[in-house]
């Protein structure tokens, strides 16, 4: 029943990807307002309760910050903050399926490199 | 909206020999938004009509803000429980209107709210001069909703509530849920079939199961306590010891088994994926017949 949420993951995480998504695209600037959590929950038909819980992860991940009375804010740096969170996680959720999946696939290590190095390659050339 | 607590202790209830509900707690919190989900016969009917003291109980107690809520006006007119409608009723085909329900339900609760319930009647397209057994399954439903939300009671319980109606109609009526939560954040008791287009909008669930409670925690707490493991026979026996497996399917020697893994990592040759609130609930209520 709601727009681009999907029900493979906790809905409060996947609310607190999208923003972090939009923070990433420049869609959200720092200093400037994002969405309410009634905003949040009216825009995709979903608990505030629920909404307030994926946007107080940023705030603890110093991602939004409050200004009382006014709303939630990108915080400064929240773009950098956001990168470096998700190259912590890049090893466990693409590297490592990465090299399971080629495992099973009998591929060496040379094999799966090389297949790195050309997509390197032609994502550069594009 | 300041409300008490709405509280069920040691409930039990028979019809006839057959005791449908056995020694049940419950508490509701003022608040927040509770799904309630059971099976058929799970006996979720006659808790919320106990609960709101429209049924008898063979023993136990149901309080509201510590008071017994049995012949409670003044408690009751916080509790609105809008019940499924009849087309018929003991004498024969329901001939009262939409009209009159309107005009008991405007006695009843002394929050009712006039101008939204017009409001909601222009939106749904009824006509109040429209005899109940001249309406639709759906167009009984909507009726329902609308006394329930312009209740504005406190606690407002609907049993049902997306029964019969269509599926833009059922988004429409939690839109107009969670406008009105928001607004005011009334506590709300909503039973459903339909349960997973409904699980983001349940804050709390609770799983009834063969007269007993099974569940009564955030949803997405909950959700998150299980998983699906996948592989071969051995690899899912492995990654999944110790914990507590619901449900097994097995095609050829691929094995699949819905577990209650709890926070603990799984590892091993597997793969793992999440559940959804209906996967949960046919883990835990399927009893083998999924």
């Amino acid at each position: 029943m709601h727009g681009t949420l999907n029900d493979q993951s906790l809905i409060y995480l996947q609310i607190a990807q999208m923003l972090e998504d939009d923070i990433l695209r420049g869609v959200y600037h720092e200093e400037e307002q994002v969405p309410s959590t009634n905003e949040l929950a009216r825009g995709y038909n979903i608990n505030p309760a629920t909404a307030a819980k994926g946007v107080n992860l940023l705030v603890s991940d110093g991602i939004l910050y409050k200004k009382r009375g006014i709303g939630m804010f990108v915080a400064k740096g929240a773009a950098e903050t956001v990168r470096r969170k998700r190259r912590d996680a890049f090893y466990n959720t693409y590297v490592k399926p990465l090299v399971q999946e080629g495992t099973s696939l009998s591929l060496t290590g040379e094999e799966l490199l090389a297949m790195v190095n050309r997509a390197i390659e032609e994502g550069e050339s594009k | 909206m300041s409300t008490g607590i709405l509280k069920a202790v040691g409930l039990c209830k028979s019809y006839g020999s057959t005791e449908v509900l056995h020694n049940l707690d419950l508490e509701i919190l003022p608040g927040k938004i509770y799904g309630l989900i059971g099976r058929n016969g799970a006996g979720k009917t006659t808790l919320l009509s106990i609960l709101t003291a429209q049924n008898t109980k063979n023993s136990g107690e149901v309080t509201y803000d510590g008071a017994p809520v049995w012949e409670n006006a003044e408690a009751l007119s916080h509790i609105c429980f809008s019940r499924e409608l009849q087309p018929t009723l003991f004498s024969g085909q329901n001939n009262l209107k939409i009209r009159h329900y309107l005009r008991s339900a405007a006695i009843y609760y002394p929050g009712w709210d006039r101008k939204y319930a017009q409001r909601l009647l222009a939106e749904f397209k009824l006509d109040e001069k429209k005899k109940i057994c001249q309406l639709s399954k759906g167009q009984m439903s909507m009726v329902t909703i609308l006394i329930a939300l312009a209740s504005r009671a406190p606690i407002t319980i609907l049993d049902e509530p997306a029964a019969g109606l269509d599926v833009v109609m059922r988004e429409r009526f939690y839109q107009l849920l969670l406008e009105e939560f928001t607004q005011t954040g009334r506590t709300f008791i909503v039973s459903t079939h339909i349960i997973e287009e409904a699980a983001s909008v349940f804050e709390q669930v609770i799983i009834i199961d063969e007269g007993r409670i099974l569940e009564n925690c955030p949803t997405d707490e909950l959700i998150d306590q299980f998983r699906y493991v996948s592989g071969s026979e051995e690899a899912v026996a492995q990654a999944t010891a110790g914990m507590e497996v619901l449900s097994v399917y097995q095609v050829g020697r691929h094995k699949t088994a819905a577990v209650r893994c709890r926070g603990k990592q799984i590892s091993g040759d597997v793969d793992v994926s999440a559940m959804n609130l209906q996967n949960v609930f046919v883990a835990l209520c399927g009893h083998g017949d999924a």
